[in-house]
């Protein structure tokens, strides 16, 4: 696929926050422009109003629950897996939000 | 340069986030609950763990509908989730469960008064979502608390249909009344269970194009919101103003500002250009909500009273005043403090004063209000009852009242009769010579009187009362008045 | 002990001819012997496993009811939940992750008594179809060391298949049961979307994740599907009947039933494939069945179809591996950017980095459309034709693989790698329950296997078929030679 090139890659990799090496991205680049081209084949496929699948099952149509609380996880044993805390709460460098 | 203001027409739409009154959260059955220590309401689903899956809490959908209902908007019988990606530590999957594409609520509109006119507001949409954690910063590090994670939102987003601060302010004051009367969010901005984001822009009068529109985000209450939309309209007119002839789109480029409050001007954060990709995608976890026309009408058959209906009744079945049915209605829990006092005492109009005025007005340097100070609406009902039938005087009602308030739930039928100085005194023994006093130090009132002159009556009530230090019992003052400047009649 | 299936080892202990003990100890024998040459296990619950087998003989002399799997030890992929282990997909982003609950398919393996004796490996996040991309360890085919088992459960298909337990699970979402249980010549079957609740299953593709049993015998399969196979209140995708009674439906002629097979799409097998394909569905005449022949050429486009959504769908389901809650954060990060950027960076390997960004393209604005939204199409697509197909027969067989097992290391290319799923993916895309069997062993000594697909819900036909398939083939004694022997006690 002729329109992958490695600044497609580079912004890509931001997006979603895959940091590579330039060695990495060498064969990234090659292996998705391989696979990205054999995906272009879908465009043989008519599908002129054929709708989109969100969900395959025949056997699920809605589903909802009752508002019924339920006891809380233990924060200790959610906070057990964190790299770092601060009191009960999960530790992070400062940020900005906007 | 000289900025011409009247030549600019300034468009507003507003985004609110109203957290949903549900017990447990969207899609996660974790407590519902503000305020509680830092990750004590979380379960597997709210700090996104591996292996966690969402599941739709009915009671959100019910509140959406009963929303939809609320403000005559069209209830989508079929509407679905999305995907929407983004990193950040208050997050707990890096994507957000929102509705896209098919909302629940579509259309709708909100009716406010704006300064004595009516004016329709119409709604693009609402829709559901959960929201995110909070973080807490600390000098160079931040908590972050995942209580508030997965908190249901509807997002209700109106048209760009606004044409000044005031009617922005308007429509905000009467979406949160919407919401608090249908019982669907609690709207308390300090909490944050009501957040809005309001988008401005300018174009010259006439003009129906619309041009870039500037999002001014952590307005933390109706007053800073209307600051903040007079400062961003001032400060897009003057860019206008500044550079005429360029292209508008660079002159005032889509941002993202905040309120400084001291300067009262705008301040950027960020601008769109840097616009994401949220590469929103619909939800695989999550089947579609389908609802069917009964289930929609069985909830907006329930609805309860609308403030809009509310009001009515005031203005039409109570005739109070618009401005004092406005009052009411604008404030649910004093409006439902006065329904409840409305069972005990019909008269509609003292009521309304002496709750709005009087007793709210002894609370307005405390830190309680009236409705949750512990005194009775029943008490309240019971003074003006006692008023009515002339038991006391308003004078002494109003030092009832004081008592009321220091003493929040005592009966005021006991304060009055523990202290005699609250009962009105009807004996015509010791109100006669207060009457006497007053006829022979005014002879002229009395002639002004025989003569015709009813403000001279009046005056002269007024004095006795005065004489017998508000006690007497107005209608034996003017029965002893009467008996001696017309005896035989 | 080793060559009994799980329904023998359970009918063994309920008759009291051994101990839950006895089963527990000899299998940990085993597989502290033996799967230093496999390597399948992750994670070997020693401990845990004898005290739940000690307190299962306590049950069994205080004559208490016993669970329907009670004595039969059960092997776990290591991206299903076990609450107090640890949970690490083989990925080294969680190799400290301890799960703070159980999966729902854990949970009623452990209701009836089943005894769960460790994890085993696969490919990072269930990535892959060889378990080469595992972060730990590689695992071998026991049928020949230096060939691969198949991927990404392929711990679990090796344990089962060297013996060194009756069951396992494995998740299937483009094969991943069925390509290394043909590979290692076990029975692996995926079920209907939905029928096993994927709650605690670290999600990978989720509209095409299931959990499913690897197992010796189509029987220990059924028993194991009837235990799984109920409705779950944390996934809403999950059926929300409980399945049939499978293992009360396996008996029954097949005779005049159509067996259909799409020539058409197989055009691309070699002579070699072929002809074993040929002979396996004469075991299906012999049976009384009729072979048709039935149109799936659509199923051509399976395999961009499923790596456009699997990929979508992972990229946002591996978005919470981030280092802020849990999982590996590098120790050399210093701002939140470095936490995301290191951390995803150091803990996730080379093929789960290539199919997040390959995934992320694929929902990208711009691209949304041509591949995602294209995709879904092509999907929508896939499931009519096999509607179609079925008007015509009641089974679809076809190969598992287009080829036996290849050597470690045989294959770098990723598109050739990705191929090799070209038979399975389809049944993920249209959510119809799968089987592979396995019929034999080639001149290298490679095992061959067989796939029957059925309409959605039709677990139990499929399982039917298998079963009568098995039982007219009689292949007995199919163990891999290495691993046909007793281990000293």
């Amino acid at each position: 696929m002729e329109e992958f090139d490695k600044d497609t890659l580079i912004q890509l990799a931001r997006l979603c926050r895959i940091n590579c090496t330039d060695k990495e991205l060498e064969i990234l680049l090659k292996n998705l422009q391989s696979i990205l081209g054999y995906m272009d084949q879908l465009r043989e496929v008519n599908t002129e109003n054929v709708p989109v699948c969100n969900h395959v099952s025949e056997a699920i149509e809605s589903f909802m629950r009752e508002d019924e609380p339920s006891a809380s996880l233990d924060p200790e044993t959610f906070l057990k897996n964190s790299p770092s805390r601060v009191g009960r709460m999960v530790r992070v460098p400062t940020v900005i939000k906007f | 340069m000289t900025v011409s203001y009247e030549e600019w027409e300034p468009v507003i739409g507003l985004e609110v986030h109203a957290q949903l009154k549900t017990r447990s959260k969207i899609f996660a059955s974790s407590p519902n609950r503000f305020g509680d220590e830092p990750n004590t309401n979380i379960e597997i689903n709210d700090t996104g763990q591996p292996g966690a899956l969402p599941v739709l809490n009915k009671e959100a959908v019910d509140l959406a509908i009963r929303f939809g209902c609320g403000v005559h908007a069209k209830v989508a019988t079929f509407s679905k989730f999305d995907r929407k990606s983004y990193f950040y530590p208050d997050s707990p999957r890096n994507f957000q469960i929102t509705q896209f594409d098919m909302p629940i609520i579509i259309g709708g509109e909100i009716v406010a008064d704006v300064e004595g006119k009516t004016k329709t507001f119409p709604l693009h949409h609402a829709h559901l979502e959960d929201d995110a954690g909070m973080l807490k910063h600390f000098s160079d590090f931040a908590g972050v608390d995942y209580n508030r994670a997965g908190v249901p939102l509807l997002e209700i987003v109106s048209e760009p249909c606004m044409f000044s601060p005031k009617d922005a302010v308007a429509y905000a004051t009467t979406l949160r009344a919407i919401l608090e009367y249908l019982g669907v969010s609690d709207c308390n901005m300090e909490e944050g269970s009501m957040r809005i984001d309001t988008n401005v822009s300018v174009r010259p009068k006439g003009d129906k194009t619309l041009r870039n529109k500037v999002e001014i985000k952590n307005l933390n209450s109706f007053a800073h919101m209307e600051m903040g939309i007079e400062a961003e309209i001032r400060r897009q007119i003057q860019a206008y103003s500044k550079r005429p002839h360029e292209d508008p789109r660079l002159v005032v480029p889509s941002a993202t500002v905040r309120l400084d409050i001291d300067k009262k001007e705008t301040i950027l954060m960020r601008s769109k250009e840097e616009a994401k990709d949220y590469r929103y995608f619909p939800e695989p976890d999550l089947p579609p909500i389908i609802l069917t026309t009964d289930y929609i009408e069985k909830i907006r058959k329930d609805l309860p009273e609308l403030p809009h209906e509310r009001f009515k009744r005031y203005t039409e079945k109570l005739k109070l005043s618009a401005y004092n049915a406005s009052i009411l209605v604008n404030d649910k829990s004093l409006s439902d403090y006065f329904e409840e006092a409305l069972k005990f005492s019909s008269h509609a109009g003292a009521l309304c004063n002496w709750i709005t005025v009087e007793f709210v007005g002894r609370f307005k340097d405390s830190e309680i209000d009236l409705t949750t100070s512990g005194i009775l609406p029943e008490h309240i009902a019971k003074l003006v009852t006692f008023i009515d039938n002339k038991k006391i005087t308003g004078r002494i009602g109003k030092e009832v009242a004081d008592v009321m308030v220091q003493k929040p739930g005592k009966d005021p039928e006991i304060i009055i009769k523990e202290n005699p100085n609250f009962q009105a005194v009807h004996d015509t023994s010791a109100i006669e010579p207060f009457v006497d006093e007053v006829l022979s130090a005014h002879p002229q009132s009395v002639e002004d009187f025989r003569n015709g002159k009813d403000k001279a009556f009046n005056f002269l009530v007024g004095q006795v009362m005065k004489l017998s230090q508000g006690k007497a019992s107005p209608d034996v003052v003017k029965e002893l008045l009467i008996k001696k400047m017309l005896p035989g009649k | 002990m080793y060559k009994k299936t799980a329904s023998q080892l359970h009918q063994a202990f309920l008759e009291g001819n051994l101990t839950a003990s006895e089963i527990a100890s000899g299998f940990l024998q085993r597989i502290q012997f033996l799967d230093e040459e496999v390597k399948a296990f992750l994670n070997v619950f020693a401990d845990r496993v004898m005290e739940k087998a000690e307190k299962l003989d306590g049950k069994r002399a205080a004559g208490q009811p016993l669970g329907k799997l009670a004595g039969i030890p059960i092997a776990i992929k290591d991206n299903i939940q076990v609450r107090g282990e640890i949970t690490t997909c083989a990925s080294k982003f969680l190799s400290n992750y301890v799960a703070p609950f159980d999966a729902t398919a854990i949970r009623l393996i452990e209701e009836e008594d089943g005894l769960i004796i460790g994890k085993t490996n696969l490919d990072e996040f269930a990535m892959g179809s060889s378990t080469e991309h595992s972060a730990y360890q590689i695992t071998k085919n026991p049928w020949n060391l230096s060939y691969a088992p198949g991927g990404s459960s392929g711990g679990s298909a090796a344990c089962v298949s060297a013996r060194l337990a009756p069951i396992s699970l494995g998740s299937d979402t483009g094969g991943s049961i069925r390509q290394p249980a043909a590979f290692t010549g076990t029975v692996g079957f995926k079920p209907t979307y939905g029928r096993i609740s994927r709650y605690g299953l670290v999600a990978f593709g989720s509209s095409l994740d299931q959990i499913g049993p690897f197992a010796n015998s189509v029987k220990d399969i059924a028993l194991m599907m009837e235990v799984m196979g109920k409705p779950c209140d944390r996934d809403a995708t999950n059926i929300k009947k409980t399945s049939e009674p499978y293992l009360d439906h396996l008996e029954g002629s097949i005779q005049g039933k159509k067996v259909g097979v799409p020539w058409g799409f197989l055009e691309g097998l070699s002579k070699k494939e072929r002809s074993i394909f040929e002979k396996n569905l004469e075991v299906f005449k012999q049976a009384g069945a009729q072979i048709v022949d039935i149109d799936l050429s659509l199923l051509k486009y399976s395999i961009p179809t499923y790596y456009i959504l699997s990929t979508a769908e992972a990229s946002t389901n591996l978005a919470r591996f981030d280092g802020i809650r849990y999982g590996k954060r590098s120790e050399k990060a210093r701002t939140l950017d470095e936490i995301y950027d290191m951390s995803r960076e150091e803990g996730f390997g080379a093929e789960v980095k290539q199919r997040i960004l390959l995934g992320t393209f694929v929902l990208s604005s711009g691209y949304q459309d041509a591949y995602y939204k294209k995709a879904q199409k092509v999907r929508s697509l896939i499931i009519q034709e096999y509607k179609k197909g079925f008007e015509k027969c009641d089974i679809v067989a076809m190969p598992t693989t287009p080829t036996p097992a290849f050597e470690i290391g045989g294959i770098q290319d990723p598109l050739e790698m990705y191929l090799q799923d070209l038979y399975t993916v389809s049944a993920n895309l249209a959510g119809l329950p799968a089987i592979s069997l396995p019929t034999g062993k080639d001149e290298e000594d490679l095992p061959h296997a067989l796939q029957l697909l059925g309409p959605q819900m039709d677990d139990g036909k499929v399982l039917h078929f298998a079963y009568q398939f098995e039982k007219t083939l009689k292949l007995t004694g199919f163990i891999p030679p290495l691993f046909d022997k007793e281990t000293p006690s």
